[in-house]
């Protein structure tokens, strides 16, 4: 495990070089990418590390990280990126330098995301007030020109623009660009337009990854009419995955993964069959918030998605650590 | 849960009493077709033959997931990809075959696919010209190495 974080921090700390960012037509822009890792990661972890080993160090982790590289490369990975890991701007950045990492390797990143959070911000701020039916937000007309803005425009243009900092070539789009997410209005439940996917697109965003773009989809959805729809960004990136057929799909949470007790880390499962879930679930072990969340892995991986991984979006580096070391921080859940 | 049924399934095969050979036709999920066929290989099915077919199984208004899309709800989105799995094997080993390939393949999710069971009269191996439990025989197979006989 030791060595894992070495890794992962000896990957993070490495300049990029600029002719591997994007295979076709490289940026002529400097890579600020090591800066921003040193810079923003918290001051206990990433420089220590850095300065604990010699530049050889460095270097023979790097290698040893080989066979993974080698492992993913060229396949596609969709990560749900939300919860706590948006709200924090140090979290943000270090999140967004893996991803950049992770594509520059010749790993495919996905990126698809929610923001509750900053919705109900702006929503106060508009003096709308958010309406709640059987703990689901009840979205109305007004509320959903609010999601459709604030997902759309704000939180994917500052993702988007943060992976360009971090020498990414990202692309902001949201689920109506060419009906990337089509979805039907959930009427039975009537909580507004809220949407359930029916249909997932990929050529664009195929086209995207084939260009060695890293695509950022803000979980707004078209109903074929010009309407609106609300989807819920972790069945959303579920079904992206799906429609990609994804190597991995990665839920990042604000908990550490499946724990057989919830408050004590030590008993959180590396990983998980669809079976020990089921039977997890009617132990009462899986419950709460994190029984749509293992749906949804169930969900994409029935549709032949290679492995699920729901892991902690506070820790630093945690993609790396899940995608580079055996054991992993989170929990995979296979087929 | 259903792995428990899963697990002790028996085939019905009192219809055919006098059938030694049975076919096992297997429609599953594309991607389940590595896992199934290596769970048969550890227990000694080295026969199979495998092909791409579309399908559908539209149960009330419940809808397959197919590439995160919905299947099954109206006529452009109807047959979804399958991969058909056909093994003959010897009676005694349908039971072991069906478990195997029902506990690999399943999901829990609607579109998991269908077994059936069907009698055949006589095989022929072309090469040697062998019929009959001669032929079903694979060396190395089923028979020696879980004990499992037809």
């Amino acid at each position: 495990m030791a060595t894992a974080l070495a890794a992962s921090a000896a990957l993070a700390a490495l300049p990029l070089h600029p002719h591997l960012c994007r295979r076709s037509a490289p940026p002529r822009r400097t890579i600020r990418l090591s800066v921003i890792a040193s810079a923003q990661a918290q001051p206990d972890v990433a420089p220590k590390v850095v300065d604990r080993f010699s530049a050889f160090d460095r270097v023979s982790v790097l290698a040893e990280a080989l066979p993974y590289l080698q492992r993913f490369r060229g396949k596609t990975i969709v990560v749900k990126y939300g919860g706590a890991a948006m709200k924090d701007e140090s979290l943000k950045a270090r999140v967004v330098s893996d991803l950049v990492l992770l594509s520059c390797v010749g790993i495919n990143p996905v990126l698809v995301h929610g923001g509750g959070p900053e919705i109900n911000i702006w929503l106060n701020k508009l003096g709308i007030e958010a309406q709640f039916k059987n703990g689901l937000r009840v979205t109305d007309a007004a509320t959903m020109d609010v999601v459709e803005m604030v997902l759309g425009g704000r939180v994917n243009k500052s993702l988007v623009s943060l992976i360009q900092q971090a020498g990414g070539a990202a692309v902001g789009l949201c689920g109506k660009d060419s009906d990337i997410i089509r979805a039907r209005q959930m009427v039975e439940k009537d909580i507004g337009f809220v949407g359930e996917v029916t249909s997932v697109n990929p050529s664009l965003l195929q086209t995207l990854v084939a260009d060695g773009y890293i695509p950022v989809v803000a979980t707004v959805a078209s109903d074929g009419n010009g309407q609106g729809l609300n989807v819920n960004a972790d069945t959303a990136a579920g079904e992206i995955a799906a429609s990609l057929r994804a190597e991995k799909l990665i839920l990042m949470t604000d908990v550490p993964g499946v724990m057989r007790d919830k408050d004590d880390v030590s008993t959180k499962f590396a990983s998980l069959s669809i079976r020990e879930c089921k039977e997890l679930e009617d132990e009462g072990i899986i419950a709460g918030g994190m029984i749509p969340k293992v749906a949804c892995c169930i969900r994409s991986l029935s549709q032949g998605v290679g492995a699920t991984h729901i892991i902690d979006g506070r820790a630093p580096h945690s993609l790396l650590l899940e995608l580079t070391t055996t054991d992993g921080v989170g929990t995979m859940i296979t087929g | 849960t259903p792995f428990k049924a899963l697990e002790s399934l028996s085939v019905d095969l009192s219809g055919f009493p006098a059938c030694r050979f049975f076919r096992v036709e297997a429609l599953i999920r594309p991607w389940r077709l590595a896992r199934v066929v290596e769970q048969l290989n550890a227990s000694g099915i080295r026969g199979m033959t495998v092909s791409d077919v579309k399908g559908a199984g539209v149960q009330g208004g419940r809808r397959e997931r197919y590439g995160g899309t919905e299947f099954g709800g109206s006529s452009d989105r109807y047959l979804v990809d399958k991969t058909r799995m056909d093994i003959v094997i010897a009676r005694g080993q349908v039971d072991s075959v069906v478990r195997i390939i029902a506990g690999a393949a399943h999901t829990g999710e609607i579109g998991d696919g269908k077994i059936f069971v069907h009698p055949v009269a006589d095989i022929v191996r072309i090469r040697t010209g062998e019929t009959g439990a001669m032929a079903e025989r694979m060396e190395g197979g089923m028979e020696d190495m879980t004990g499992i006989r037809g």
